[in-house]
This record gives structure tokens, C-alpha cells and sequence, in this order.
């Protein structure tokens, strides 16, 4: 039978060589989603006006809900996100759940970070990989049969990386503990295990052929609702209006931060779908090495600090690139892949979900019959409402009065639409976006 | 994995969800993280 798949030049038999191409691909992925979320932190660092975090989290929110719709309307098209619902239309309340589990998680580490600083904070909520990796072990047969060399190279290079995480919040830190360590500790744990714990729905999406750009469309209203819930919760609607609208010179930047970080987060989900959660979180966890980056260069925050600080930078990087490459060099064997498989069967029994529909989203292709993704006037019409939301905000925005370094911005800057446009690449020939 | 598997109506979908364990850890983790945010306020 001739399917659009095979019209698209895709195979419809899965092939080994199919298989590895989609592993490094998801490493692609998870590399770019590391540099793109480390990047949203560089809008943010030019509020320096007095607004709450709440409302700082909410606006960037608010930035993130016009890109996750935006985006999947214009890659793929709204039709492509009904599809898939028709589908598996169960996965609409996994996403929703998932939305929920990051805004409390976010909200968690503004108080963990109140309490004690960045650098204690940071490494407590890295550690969400390593529930990540217990998570797609235990649930979704990840890492099953993958021998002892790849146990040791993607435990152990998330392990490396939770080190040099901590060398890095500790060098990177301006402020110390201001009290409270006890429940900082506290905050800064229970984010992490949110964080953590995220990741099942992500995987369950992803082992149940739905696409990471539909996942993102339905993730969002679980952001957007639990954080405007704790919004309003902490602060009470008048205030947090009055907040919301003395804030109006710098709302773009929070916006446009929103808005990197979703396509930062959109790579993520596509390393979490083709390589797991065992390996893509790691992976992109590497946004802090970004984060810094744009930190010490852009906006020279380490400037005149002490030679030490200057020896944990490059031993915190030095650590945090050897853990990435472990990770990255630990893609899963064929043995694994079959469990992975059987995982998927699995989930599609229970759900009632078509198996050649998850077979063929396992492989990143669309399934036979499945019609093509097409987009209508009403994509373009919500990417028009997007822009123009983006365009209004910038136009009241305020041009902040900070000493920036622009040959490092335009260095990181170019390296970045250079890893865009390369996964973006990947991703289309490979997998046509699914 | 060739065979269908058969097409379930909304409300045995939703007793899927809802009979399944993996549904209850991330719901628990919610609970236990919006407990922990009343005790910081």
C-alpha cells in the first residue's frame, strides 16, 4: 500500500539505520534545547525594576502561551494538533497535569532562591534528571538491557553534571542565604521532584505517537491556569493588575524571554520523544553552561571576582560538557529500543490508541491514511494575533540602560539561529516535524 | 505490531486514565508540591 509516508520518501519499515539516525537526532535536539533555554535567562537580565518574581513568572507565562500556539500553527498547523487529539484525546489531560507540575516547580524555586540563594537552590533542583532517568527506567522500560557501559554513561554523566551545575550556581551566586535554609531546602527539593515527575507525561505522550507540538498546545493551559491561580492566589487580583500594568514598559522582555524558552523546550520534547527522558533531560540540562555564558559575556557579571570564582567556571564547565558527552555517546542499543517498543505496545492497548498510528510516530513518520498536516486561514490568523501582541509590548517597551557587550551577544546569537536552523533542518527531513 | 487495538469511548478512556498508576505519581507529586507552597506562604 502506498502511504503518504513512503510518498514522503520515509520508510514505512523501521531500520536500524532509521533507528540511529532518530537517536542522533534526539541528541541534536536535546544539545539545542540546552543552548535555546539557557538563552531565555539573557531578555529577563534586563529587568532590573522592582516587580514581584510571581509577577516576573507570570508574564514570561504569559509570553510562553502565545508561542506554544503560535509555533505549532505555524509548523504544522492547527489541524495537525486536532488530529492528534482525535487520536489520543487522554493525552489532553497528561499535558494539562504536566503544565501544572512546572508552574508549582517554578514557583517552588522562586522561594527556594529567596531562601538560599541560587547556588545551594540549583544543584537541589538539578537533580531532576536523576528522577527523570529512575522515572523512564521504571515506567517505560528505559535503559532496560542497555548494558553496563550505557548505565555508566548516562547515570554517571548526569551525575558529572550535577557537580558541575553546583561549581556553576556557586560561582555564578551574588547572594547569600537570607534565612529560612531549612525550607529553602525544602523548595528547592520538592522542584526538582516536580520537575521530575513531569517527565511521565512527557513520555507517555511521546510513547503514545502523539506529536511534541500538540503536547506543547494543551501543556500550556495547565501553565497558564496553575500560574494565574498562584498569582492571584499570592498577590490578589487588584494588586497583581496594578503590578501587571506599572510593568508595562518591560513586559516585552519577559515576553520575548517566554518566548526563547519555548523553543527551547520544544527541542527538549523532541530529545525526550527520540531519545527518552533517561537521556534528553540530561542533555538539555546543559542550559545553565548557556545561561552563563550569556551571563559573563553579555552582561559581564563575573567581572573583577576572584581568581577562584574564575577556576569553578571552567571546572563546572569543563564537568558539565564531559557529563553531556557521556549522555550524548550512551544512545540506546536495539535491545533497548525493543523494550521501549513494548512500552509503547503497552500504552496503546490500555488506551485504545491504533498501533500502526504508534509505530509510526515512534519511527517519525505519519502513519498510512494519516493525512497530511495542512495549515488554514485560522493559523495564520493566530500567528498574525501572536505577533501583533508581541509588536504592541514591544512598542511600549523601555530600552534598558545596561552596559552590554555586543560582539559575545552576536557571537552567541549566531551560534544559536545556527543550531535553529540545523535541528530545525534534521527535524524536517528526518521526521517532517512528528 | 500489526493489530488494532479497539476503539475505546470517552468514559472507559477516561477510567483508563484513572485506573492508571502512572497517572497517580505525577497527581500525588501536584498535591504534596501545592501543600508545600501553602506551608513557604
Amino acid at each position: 500500500m502506498a502511504s503518504e509516508a513512503q510518498t514522503l520518501g520515509l520508510s514505512a519499515t523501521p531500520t536500524a539505520a532509521r533507528a540511529k539516525k532518530l537517536q542522533l537526532l534526539g541528541i541534536l535536539s536535546g544539545f539545542t534545547a540546552g543552548a535555546w533555554l539557557g538563552a531565555a535567562e539573557a531578555p529577563t537580565k534586563l529587568v532590573s525594576i522592582g516587580i514581584s518574581p510571581i509577577a516576573i513568572s507570570l508574564i514570561m507565562v504569559m509570553g510562553v502561551f502565545l508561542a506554544r500556539w503560535s509555533l505549532p500553527a505555524l509548523i504544522l498547523g492547527t489541524s495537525s494538533v486536532r488530529a492528534d487529539v482525535r487520536r489520543a484525546p487522554h493525552l489532553i489531560i497528561w499535558a494539562v497535569l504536566a503544565g501544572c507540575l512546572w508552574a508549582v516547580a517554578n514557583t517552588l524555586t522562586i522561594f527556594a532562591i529567596r531562601d538560599i540563594g541560587l547556588s545551594i537552590a540549583f544543584p537541589l533542583w538539578n537533580s531532576n534528571s536523576l528522577l527523570g532517568i529512575f522515572w523512564g527506567f521504571l515506567f517505560f522500560n528505559e535503559l532496560r538491557q542497555a548494558g553496563w557501559r550505557r548505565w555508566t554513561g548516562v547515570l554517571g554523566g548526569a551525575l558529572v553534571m550535577c557537580v558541575g551545575a553546583t561549581l556553576l550556581a556557586v560561582a555564578s551566586s551574588t547572594q547569600g542565604p537570607a534565612g529560612h535554609s531549612l525550607r529553602g531546602v525544602w523548595a528547592a527539593l520538592g522542584a526538582g521532584v516536580l520537575w521530575g515527575t513531569m517527565y511521565i507525561p512527557y513520555r507517555k505522550a511521546y510513547l503514545t505517537g502523539m506529536n511534541p507540538l500538540s503536547f506543547v498546545t494543551f501543556f500550556t493551559f495547565g501553565e497558564l491556569g496553575m500560574m494565574s491561580a498562584l498569582a492571584i492566589g499570592y498577590t490578589a487580583w487588584g494588586p497583581l493588575w496594578q503590578e501587571l500594568s506599572s510593568a508595562r514598559g518591560v513586559i516585552f522582555w519577559l515576553l520575548l524571554g517566554g518566548f526563547i524558552w519555548v523553543i527551547g523546550d520544544l527541542f527538549q520534547q523532541y530529545a525526550a520523544k527520540y531519545v527518552g527522558i533517561s537521556r534528553g533531560i540530561p542533555l538539555s540540562n546543559s542550559n545553565q553552561l548557556w545561561g552563563l555564558l550569556w551571563g559573563i559575556f553579555v552582561f559581564g557579571e563575573l567581572h573583577g571576582r576572584s581568581s577562584s570564582t574564575y577556576a569553578q567556571v571552567i571546572g563546572g564547565s569543563l564537568l558539565m560538557m564531559l557529563g553531556v558527552g557521556a549522555v550524548a555517546f550512551s544512545s540506546a542499543s536495539g535491545e533497548e529500543q525493543t523494550r521501549w517498543k513494548e512500552a509503547a505496545q503497552r500504552e496503546g492497548r490500555r488506551y485504545g490508541v491504533a498501533s500502526d498510528y504508534v509505530e509510526a510516530r515512534m519511527d517519525g513518520r505519519q502513519a498510512a491514511g494519516e493525512s497530511a498536516p495542512t495549515r488554514t486561514v485560522w493559523d495564520w490568523l493566530l500567528v498574525a494575533a501572536a505577533t501583533a501582541v508581541f509588536v504592541v509590548f514591544a512598542a511600549m517597551a523601555r530600552v534598558p540602560q545596561l552596559p552590554l557587550h555586543w560582539a559575545p551577544a552576536a557571537l552567541l546569537t549566531i551560534a544559536l539561529l545556527v543550531l535553529l536552523f540545523v535541528c530545525t533542518l534534521a527535524l524536517y527531513r528526518t521526521t517532517r516535524f512528528h | 505490531m500489526g493489530a488494532e487495538h479497539p476503539k475505546k469511548t470517552s468514559s472507559s478512556r477516561l477510567r483508563s486514565v484513572l485506573t492508571d498508576v502512572h497517572f497517580w505519581v505525577p497527581v500525588a507529586v501536584l498535591l504534596a508540591g501545592l501543600l508545600l507552597l501553602n506551608f513557604m506562604r
